[in-house]
């Protein structure tokens, strides 16, 4: 973004305001308008433009922009899937290869004598 | 004790089959016998690729009644390492049944599981214990038949000797004195021989003992020192020995030197049949 043009911030601070940026992306224009004065303006200017816009189209607040959210229900049920799924691998695992000591007890490895 | 057991008499025999399960019939995989003084042993080997199998049989009789006992090793492969090396478990136990001389044991050495790869292919050893009259034999015997030369089975006796046949001779430099060949009894008391090289005569006081118990758990168990004696040397009248020569009774001659310089050799073997 170093050599990032003021024509191109300027799309970005558009971007930005559409709710189009990733994270990486904000935080970098966020770190430009901290030392530029003029595309901080800008984008004032630009907020004020679409407010007034909103007020034009009936909406007596101000434009809110999107913020990625995670759900929290979302995130419980991802949650839940990536254990069921590490159970099931393993015990899937345990069973095919197994570990030391195979199966059954020791007892019944063990050689017996029987009389008949 | 082993002296009582290994007086003329009383033979013992362990007749053993090898019986592989099969579709139609049991088929009899080796079969072989053992036999020797009362006190005989017999040691059986079993091997697979995934199995190894060594017990040292042993019998106590009493009456018409004889007590089998058996001190397993056992090895199986249960795995592979993470460098793909092969991981064994290793154990060890000991079997202990009661039966009759006409009875028949049936020894299962991979354990009666089926999963196959804990009991390959479940194979078991029939064993019949007989005891007969000796009629002056009392060395052991042993006969072994493989029938399936893709197995790796064998049985041996195990007999702890009663007396050994020790050779002696007197080493100096490259000369040697004549054999002075001994029949010595094992824990009897010492005995005076004289060995002469060269015209100058050398006394020593010899005596048969046993060596100390094996220190490895597996020698112990399978019986491996079983033929080993120590020849105790010393000089007349002097308590402090110059040394002990441990060795089997398999022919080879073992030096001890002496503080004359000489050196004394000495050769174990089994005694003549009597």
């Amino acid at each position: 973004m170093a050599d990032t043009t003021h024509e191109e911030w300027l799309a970005q601070i558009d971007a930005e305001l559409d709710g189009e940026l990733s994270l990486v992306e904000r935080a970098a224009l966020a770190q430009h308008l901290a030392t530029c004065g003029h595309c901080a303006g800008a984008r004032a200017s630009h907020l004020e433009v679409r407010v007034a816009l909103a007020r034009s189209a009936g909406n007596p607040h101000a434009f809110v922009l999107p913020r990625p959210a995670i759900r929290a229900g979302t995130l419980a049920l991802w949650l839940v899937v990536a254990l069921a799924a590490g159970l099931v691998g393993g015990w899937f695992a345990s069973h095919r290869w197994g570990g030391p000591g195979g199966g059954g007890t020791l007892e019944d490895t063990r050689g017996t004598i029987v009389v008949q | 004790m082993i002296a009582a057991l290994q007086g003329p008499g009383t033979r013992l025999t362990y007749r053993i089959r090898v019986i592989e399960p099969a579709a139609v019939a049991p088929r009899v995989v080796a079969s072989g016998a053992v036999s020797g003084p009362l006190d005989s042993d017999m040691r059986l080997t079993l091997r697979t690729d995934t199995a190894e199998v060594e017990a040292l049989f042993q019998v106590t009789a009493f009456d018409d009644t004889v007590t089998v006992g058996g001190e397993f090793l056992t090895r199986r492969l249960v795995g592979r390492s993470r460098r793909g090396l092969p991981l064994w478990e290793e154990d060890s136990y000991r079997r202990l049944v009661r039966m009759t001389w006409s009875d028949t044991a049936r020894i299962y050495p991979f354990g009666t599981s089926l999963a196959p790869a804990v009991a390959p292919r479940a194979l078991w050893v029939e064993l019949i214990l007989e005891r007969h009259f000796a009629g002056g034999e009392g060395r052991a015997t042993e006969q072994f038949e493989l029938l399936d030369s893709t197995r790796d089975l064998s049985i041996e006796a195990v007999v702890r000797p009663r007396r050994a046949r020790i050779i002696l001779n007197l080493v100096r430099g490259d000369t040697v004195s004549g054999p002075r060949p001994m029949d010595l009894v094992l824990e009897e008391p010492p005995r005076v021989v004289q060995l002469v090289l060269k015209g100058r005569a050398t006394t020593l006081v010899v005596s048969l003992t046993r060596p100390d118990p094996a220190r490895s758990m597996r020698d112990r168990a399978l019986a491996l020192d079983a033929d080993i004696v120590c020849l105790r040397v010393s000089q007349p009248a002097v308590l402090q020995p110059f040394g002990t020569i441990c060795g089997r009774l398999n022919n080879v001659a073992r030096q001890l030197p002496l503080p004359s310089g000489d050196t004394l050799a000495a050769t174990f073997a089994w005694p003549g049949a009597r």
